[in-house]
């Protein structure tokens, strides 16, 4: 069986104030290629960071082809890795044959001269992806595919044995991308590099790669074959959206694409949800039912809240008390009529007290007046009332027919589930 | 076809390209001419003085005097020019960027203001040089405070405009409450001026130019990949923060030794960069010694410009740069802006 080329063995790492990877452990087998994905914002870059010892992770150990990769000395590591990050820039005229020069100086040792191997690996590199032919020409004029095959040949004249890409085909034309992808292909199977590639074409790397691994908030959601981890419902989940995948009839490969049919559906909705919310726990809720295309309405919120200028903010009616006030009868009432109007009552994950846990008597009376009723789950978490009284309320209500949701990704379907 | 234009190709593999190499040649074979010519010219007449004559003699030893003042200044911030914009990749950075004038314009200022009964006259120099060194330190502590650690660039240059300019305020105090023959000395130190020092600061100071100079000629392909940024040459295989830190150091050096020699002359660092870049290209392998070469070389001219134009009378040095290279400097990046700077 082949060595580990980069294994992470309980990796914490992040910036100063913020913590981006949590315990991530995983291998990546030397000649695998691995297409790592995930949403935006879910650690991908930070990852590729810390594994190029840009970063040094707060806890945890970082193999590269057996050795710990802090104590490899710069120069060996560029000939294990070699990163090729979203973008390159250069402020300055360097030739397209300068700039993959650079790729060798890793290589040079004290004097940094560069010898005539150093100079047949960089035509090398170049004939392979194919930009000898732009080689008098400033990098910086050249178009963004070119640019990175350019900088793909600066990396290819590191000799490394593994190749990581940050999303840098993401901003390719379709025919630089097959380019790039089929070269990348050709590495590895000729050369037997390690490719780990950052992309967010799931259908496009489900064709090439061996192996996926799947990120979600800073942790590893899921690793294994295409089909092992292109499910729709956990592509769903850590997508927060609805995504399908098929199997193409013709090359057998897996597609991943975005349910056209209920964008098309949203926007004939036109059901009034009533969300009851306070604290800030509603403003996510407003955001998400608005986009998919609900009417919504709130309250009884107290003025000020941040949920109540967020209702503001994006027009949505709402029925308000005095600031840091109980709700009282003649809001009640209000927000009781309101309630008339409404498909679905939905409750956020607002904590219950005193004040306004008269806002709960607003999902019992839709209830009763056979509206759908969506609680969130824990409230006994967040129940300050005397006797636990909303607690008790709420289990009234789940007995009584009301449903239980916990992500608002579930909540979403849930309520279009309920259409008719 | 594409055989065709592969071969051709191959011709120029790893060689400069014609053109450059012929403006190259011209450039290097005019510098001994211009240095001959520079020797011709002063306040007491144009032409080789008679060499049989004592009065000969001193006047072509205080003209070389010159020339060699001249040529380590004007190398020194030239090449700290190249290196500041290179690391800092900035086309804006110079020699001063970091708040070396600042630091040292404060510190000349208070020794020959206060100082006169602590330092000796040739003691203005040293004090300026170790001011200089430790605004440069302040200012690259107070920056890599902000950004955590690691400084990026735009703090760096954010917190030297800053200090420079608190540094300048305070000179100004000074100089609008100093006597009239302290003023008369600030004054002079601050426009800069070729007159030779001391021997034994000008053998220091040639050596530690020529040290600073190896020293960046040595990273110079480096700096070439660290063009691409922080981290892209880290990714490459070099140490990047080690040569960011040894280059900032060895051009504040280059700097602060221009500075403590000669006093403040702006221009030199900013421009000749600019225009070596536009003729030479970007390769610093290259442009580390023809900007050094040529910012000497220019210095040197523009004295022998600024001492006989009005003689008796001297303008400063620095009037003469920016009056005389401005146009001509213009006239260059005009026509080669692509070359000097992409972005």
């Amino acid at each position: 069986m082949a060595a580990d080329a980069l294994k992470f063995i309980d990796v914490c790492s992040g910036y100063k104030h913020r913590n981006v990877l949590e315990n991530v452990s995983f291998s990546i087998k030397a000649g695998e290629f691995v297409s790592l994905i995930g949403p935006n914002g879910c650690g991908k870059s930070t990852l590729l960071k810390t594994a190029a010892a840009l970063l040094k992770p707060l806890s945890g150990k970082i193999e590269l082809f057996g050795s710990d990769v802090l104590q490899i000395r710069p120069s060996a590591r560029a000939s294990l890795l070699g990163v090729v990050p979203q973008k390159i820039e250069s402020p300055m005229a360097f030739t397209v044959y300068e700039t993959v020069m650079n790729g060798r100086i890793g290589s040079t040792g004290f004097w940094g001269r560069y010898s005539s191997s150093d100079r047949d690996i960089v035509e090398r590199s170049m004939i392979y992806t194919d930009v000898s032919v732009l080689r008098d020409r400033y990098f910086t004029e050249l178009s963004g595919g070119e640019q990175q095959r350019v900088a793909l040949a600066m990396v290819l004249a590191q000799e490394p044995k593994m190749i990581m890409l940050d999303e840098s085909i993401s901003h390719l034309d379709i025919n630089h991308r097959q380019e790039v992808l089929q070269i990348l292909l050709n590495l590895n199977r000729e050369k037997e590099i390690a490719i780990v590639l950052v992309s967010h074409d799931l259908t496009l790397s489900a064709s090439v790669s061996d192996r996926f691994l799947l990120m979600e908030a800073g942790m590893i959601a899921k690793t294994g074959t295409p089909q092992e981890v292109l499910q729709p419902e956990l592509l769903s989940r850590v997508y927060k959206c609805d995504l399908h995948v098929q199997q193409d009839p013709v090359s057998g490969f897996l597609q991943v694409s975005g349910s056209m049919d209920t964008l098309r559906a949203r926007k004939r909705i036109g059901k009034v949800v009533h969300v009851i919310a306070g604290g800030g726990s509603g403003t996510e809720l407003y955001r998400r039912l608005l986009i998919e295309g609900f009417e919504v309405t709130t309250g009884v919120l107290n003025r000020l809240d941040s949920d109540a200028e967020a209702a503001r903010a994006l027009s949505i009616p709402a029925v308000l008390e005095q600031p840091f006030s109980p709700v009282g009868n003649e809001a009640y009432e209000k927000a009781l009529a309101m309630v008339d109007g409404c498909s679905f009552l939905v409750l956020s994950h607002v904590p219950f007290g005193s004040g306004n846990l008269i806002n709960l008597r607003l999902a019992e009376a839709a209830l009763e007046k056979g509206k759908k009723v969506f609680l969130s789950s824990g409230i006994g978490e967040r129940d300050y009332t005397a006797g636990k009284a909303a607690l008790l309320l709420t289990r009234e209500l789940l007995g009584h027919g009301a449903r239980c949701w916990e992500s608002v990704h579930d909540l979403a379907a849930m309520l279009h589930e309920n259409f008719d | 076809m594409d055989r065709e234009s592969v071969c051709a190709d191959n011709r120029f593999t790893g060689r400069v390209r014609l053109k450059e190499r012929f403006r190259m040649f011209m450039f290097l074979g005019a510098v001994p001419l211009l240095l001959l010519l520079s020797l011709m010219l002063g306040p007491s007449g144009i032409g080789i003085p008679d060499l049989q004559s004592g009065a000969g003699r001193a006047i072509i030893s205080l003209r070389t005097g010159r020339m060699f003042m001249g040529l380590i200044t004007g190398a020194a911030l030239a090449a700290s020019g190249v290196v500041f914009q290179a690391i800092l990749r900035n086309p804006l950075a110079e020699p001063y960027v970091l708040g070396v004038s600042g630091g040292a314009g404060l510190g000349a200022t208070l020794a020959i203001l206060y100082g006169s009964g602590v330092f000796l006259s040739s003691g203005v120099p040293v004090v300026a040089f170790v001011s200089a060194i430790v605004t440069l330190l302040a200012v690259y502590l107070i920056a890599s405070q902000g950004s955590g650690g690691q400084p990026s660039v735009y703090s760096l240059i954010l917190s030297g405009v800053i200090v420079s300019s608190i540094c300048s305020s305070i000179i100004m105090f000074l100089v609008s409450t100093a006597s009239i023959e302290g003023l008369h000395n600030v004054i002079w130190w601050m426009l800069g001026s070729l007159q030779p020092a001391d021997r034994d600061q000008q053998v220091l100071s040639g050596l530690l130019v020529a040290a600073a100079l190896s020293g960046i000629w040595l990273i110079a392909p480096r700096l070439n990949a660290l063009s691409l940024g922080r981290e892209m040459a880290h990714y490459q295989g070099m140490n990047a923060d080690l040569v960011i830190v040894s280059g900032l150091l060895m051009a504040t050096l280059l700097a602060a030794t221009a500075v403590s020699l000669s006093g403040m002359i702006g221009f030199v660092g900013l421009i000749v960069p600019h225009v070596t870049r536009a003729l030479f290209g970007p390769d610093h392998r290259r442009l580390i010694p023809l900007a050094s070469i040529g910012g000497g070389t220019f210095l040197v001219l523009c004295d022998a410009a600024a001492r006989t134009l009005l003689a008796p009378l001297e303008i400063p040095v620095g009037v003469i740069t920016a009056l005389a290279g401005g146009p001509f400097f213009l006239l260059i990046l005009q026509n080669r802006m692509k070359q000097a700077w992409i972005s």
